[in-house]
C-alpha cells in the first residue's frame, strides 16, 4: 500500500507539471485554434533563461519570475514573427504545423548554440526536503508543484472570467471577426495569449528540470504528456487541462510500475489516451464540441 | 488544404502534350543530371558515397510522406517511426531470420504497409492538427518502444546487421557487405548504384501513381472530401491505402538507411528524423513528385557538406537554420524550390505574352510535357 501511495504521489507531482504545460497549450488553442507543437521547446528555452539569471547569483524564485518575463517576451515575439503571418490554423493546418515544427527545431538548436550541449543543474524551487504523510515520504517539490499549479489555474480563471481583458480574450476565441468589429484589438490579444502561455510553460520547465538535468531535450516527453492532458480534458478547457494533467500523471506513473511490458514506456498510456479520446470523444471531458456549418 | 501545393496552375495537368516541339532545354538538363548522378560516385571518396546513399534513403521516405501529406493532405509528423520500423524489420529479418537482403527490403515495405494501414484507420476520424498530434506522439514513442523490447531490438545499444559468413575460422556471424558481382566496383560505389536504381524505381512508381486516376483521387480527397465522395471516390479507401503506400515507402527508405549503416540504433529514429522528412518535403516542394528528392539533396548538402565546415561551437546552428528556413519558406514560398521554379517559369512565359500562349508555350504547358527520362529527376511536374 505504501508503495502504491508513493507511486501515486509521484504521479500527482508529475501531473501538476503536465497540467502547467497543458494550461499554456489551452490558452493558445483557445485564442488561435492551434496546437502549439513548439510549446515544450519554448518552455525549455525560458527555463534556460531562469538558469542563466540564477547562475548570476539571483535567488531562484526571482530568477523564475525573470524567466517567466523572458518566456512572455519569447512567446509574444514568436507569435508576431512566425505564427500570425501564416494565417488561420484550420484553413492551413499543414503550414501552421510546419511553422510550429520549425520553431521546435529552431529553438532546440538555439538553446544548444547558446548554452552548449551539456546538461545544466537547476536546483528544485522548493528544496529537497520531504514530509511524511501516512508513512509515505513526499518531496516538498511535489507539493509545491501542486500549489503553484493551483495558483496558476486560479489566476487564469480569474483573468478569463473576472476581468475585462479576459472577456476580450474570450471574445477573440469565440469569434475573432466579430470581436474585431466591436473594437477588440485582436492581434494584440493573440500576442498576449502566446506570451502568457509561454510564461506558464516556464514554470513547467522549472519543475521538470531538477530531476533530469536541464538540456535542450528537457520538454520533449513532457510536451506529449501535456498534449495528452489537454486532449483528455478538452482542448479549450482550463479545468480539463488540470484534471487531465493529474490523470495522465498518475497513469504514466502507475502503469509502468504495475503493468508488465510497460516498464520503460510511461508514454504509452498517454499515447493510448490521446488516440482513444480523439477517436471516441474528440471534445474531451470538458471541452466544447465543435460544430461546423456547411 | 492545397496550401502547400507547388503547382502554380491547376494541380493535375492534362497529360496530352500540347506542344509538339522537342523540349530541348529539358533534355539537356536531364542529361546533365543523369551524367552527374552516374559519375558522382566514381569521383567521390567512400564516406561521401555512403552519405549520398543516406540522402537517397531520406528522398525515398520523404517521397512517401509527400504522397500522404502533400497530395492527400494527411499530416504525418511520425514518418520517422515508420522509417525506423522499416530499418528494424530489415535488420531483424536478415540477422535473426536469415532472409536474403532484397527480399528483406521488400518485406520491410510490406510490414510498413500493414502498419500504415493500421495507422490510417484511426486517421479517418482524426484529421488535420489532431492527426499531426497523434503522429507526433508515435514518433516520440518509437525509440522508447525499441528500448522496452530490448530483448528483440537490442535496446539502446542497437543491432548490427549480420549474416553467417565463411571465414578462415569457420562460419561466423559478421556484418553483411554488399559487394558488386565481379568485384569491378568498390563496395561504396556498388551500394550507391544499387540504391540509386531503387530510388529511381520508387520515384517512377510515385510519378505513375500521382498521374493516374488514383493520384487524382488523392488530390480530390485532399481538396474537398465531401466533393470527392459525391463524385464517386471511396474516400476511406483512398485515405487508408495512401497511408499504407506512404508508410511502405518510408519503410523502404528505412531499409536503405539500415543497409547503408549496417546497423540500427534507436537514436537514429527520434522525432528529429520525422521533422527532417517534413523539411525535405516542404523545402523541395510539397505535391510535386521530384520535390522530396530535391529537398533531400538540399538537406543532405546542408547537413553533410556545409554544416561540418562550421566551427564546432557553431554546429548546433544547423537545426536553427533548418527551423528558420522552414518558417521563412512557409511565409514566403509555401511551394518550396519546385513551386518557386514554376513561378519563375510561369512569369517568364507570361512575359512572352499572349502570342506565345496561343501556340502552346503558356505557363500550363510547361508542366505538361512528359519527361523523356524515366527517372523524372528533372521534371518539376506533379
Amino acid at each position: 500500500m505504501t508503495d502504491f501511495l508513493q507511486v501515486l504521489f509521484v504521479g500527482i507531482g508529475d501531473g501538476a507539471i503536465y497540467a502547467m504545460l497543458g494550461l499554456g497549450l489551452v490558452v493558445i488553442y483557445r485564442s488561435t485554434g492551434l496546437l502549439n507543437f513548439a510549446q515544450g521547446e519554448m518552455a525549455m528555452f525560458s527555463t534556460f533563461v531562469v538558469w542563466t539569471v540564477w547562475d548570476l547569483g539571483v535567488p531562484l524564485p526571482l530568477a523564475v519570475l525573470a524567466g517567466m518575463a523572458g518566456g512572455f517576451a519569447i512567446g509574444a515575439l514568436v507569435h508576431q514573427v512566425a505564427v500570425a503571418p501564416v494565417g488561420d490554423p484550420h484553413e492551413r493546418p499543414l503550414a501552421v504545423v510546419m511553422v510550429t515544427i520549425g520553431l521546435f527545431v529552431g529553438l532546440n538548436g538555439l538553446a544548444q548554440l547558446i548554452w552548449g550541449t551539456l546538461d545544466r543543474e537547476l536546483p528544485p524551487l522548493f528544496g529537497t526536503g520531504q514530509v511524511t504523510i501516512a508513512g509515505v515520504a513526499i518531496g516538498w517539490q511535489k507539493i509545491g508543484a501542486v500549489i503553484v499549479l493551483a495558483v496558476l489555474a486560479l489566476g487564469f480563471w480569474l483573468l478569463f472570467q473576472r476581468t475585462g481583458l479576459g472577456l476580450a480574450m474570450r471574445a477573440v476565441a469565440s469569434n475573432s471577426e466579430s470581436a474585431s468589429l466591436v473594437g477588440v484589438p485582436v492581434p494584440r490579444l493573440l500576442m498576449l495569449g502566446w506570451g502568457l502561455a509561454a510564461a506558464v510553460g516556464t514554470v513547467a520547465g522549472v519543475f521538470t528540470a531538477p530531476g533530469r538535468g536541464l538540456g535542450s531535450n528537457l520538454m520533449q516527453l513532457t510536451l506529449i504528456f501535456g498534449f495528452a492532458a489537454i486532449t483528455l480534458g478538452g482542448f479549450d478547457s482550463l479545468l480539463g487541462a488540470v484534471i487531465g494533467g493529474f490523470v495522465v500523471g498518475i497513469a504514466s506513473s502507475v502503469v509502468p510500475q504495475y503493468v508488465p511490458g510497460f516498464e520503460k514506456i510511461p508514454l504509452a498510456p498517454a499515447f493510448i489516451l490521446i488516440l482513444a479520446v480523439l477517436l471516441f470523444r474528440p471534445q474531451g471531458l470538458f471541452g466544447r464540441q465543435q460544430v461546423r456549418r456547411v | 488544404m492545397s496550401e502547400l501545393t507547388a503547382a502554380t496552375s491547376e494541380p493535375h495537368p492534362d497529360p496530352r502534350p500540347r506542344s509538339r516541339r522537342l523540349p530541348i532545354g529539358r533534355i539537356v538538363a536531364a542529361s546533365i543530371v543523369g551524367v552527374v548522378l552516374v559519375g558522382l560516385p566514381l569521383e567521390s571518396p567512400p564516406f561521401r558515397n555512403e552519405q549520398f546513399v543516406g540522402w537517397m534513403a531520406i528522398a525515398i521516405a520523404a517521397s512517401g510522406l509527400n504522397l500522404l501529406t502533400g497530395y492527400n493532405g494527411q499530416i504525418s509528423v511520425g514518418h520517422g517511426a515508420l522509417y525506423g520500423i522499416g530499418a528494424y524489420s530489415v535488420a531483424l529479418l536478415i540477422t535473426d531470420v536469415g532472409v536474403p537482403v532484397w527480399i528483406a527490403v521488400a518485406l520491410a515495405g510490406v510490414i510498413c504497409f500493414v502498419v500504415g494501414v493500421a495507422i490510417g484507420l484511426p486517421a479517418l476520424r482524426i484529421k488535420g492538427l489532431y492527426l499531426a498530434l497523434v503522429t507526433l506522439a508515435v514518433a516520440t514513442l518509437f525509440p522508447l518502444l525499441v528500448e522496452q523490447f530490448s530483448s528483440v531490438t537490442g535496446g539502446g545499444s542497437g543491432l548490427s546487421i549480420t549474416s553467417p559468413q565463411e571465414t578462415a575460422r569457420g562460419v561466423v556471424d559478421r556484418p553483411i557487405q554488399l559487394t558488386s558481382p565481379f568485384g569491378a566496383l568498390a563496395p561504396d560505389q556498388w551500394k550507391y548504384y544499387v540504391f540509386l536504381a531503387l530510388t529511381v524505381v520508387v520515384f517512377v512508381v510515385t510519378r505513375n501513381i500521382v498521374r493516374s486516376r488514383t493520384g487524382r483521387s488523392l488530390v480530390a480527397v485532399r481538396d474537398n472530401e465531401t466533393a470527392a465522395e459525391v463524385s464517386g471516390i471511396h474516400v476511406a479507401r483512398v485515405k487508408i491505402l495512401t497511408f499504407g503506400v506512404s508508410a511502405a515507402m518510408a519503410g523502404v527508405g528505412g531499409a536503405v538507411f539500415a543497409l547503408n549503416n549496417v546497423r540500427v540504433n534507436p537514436s537514429s529514429f527520434t522525432i528529429a528524423v520525422s521533422i527532417y522528412f517534413l523539411i525535405a518535403v516542404v523545402v523541395g516542394g510539397a505535391a510535386s513528385v521530384i520535390g522530396p528528392a530535391i529537398g533531400a539533396v538540399a538537406y543532405g548538402v546542408f547537413v553533410d557538406v556545409v554544416s561540418p565546415e562550421l566551427p564546432e561551437r557553431l554546429q548546433p546552428a544547423t537545426p536553427v537554420i533548418l527551423g528558420g528556413l522552414l518558417i521563412v519558406l512557409m511565409l514566403v514560398a509555401p511551394g518550396g524550390i519546385v513551386g518557386w521554379w514554376r513561378m519563375l517559369v510561369a512569369k517568364r512565359a507570361a512575359r512572352r505574352g499572349a502570342g506565345a500562349a496561343a501556340d502552346g508555350a503558356g505557363p500550363a504547358s510547361v508542366t505538361r510535357k512528359p519527361s523523356s527520362r524515366s527517372t523524372d529527376a528533372r521534371s518539376p511536374e506533379a
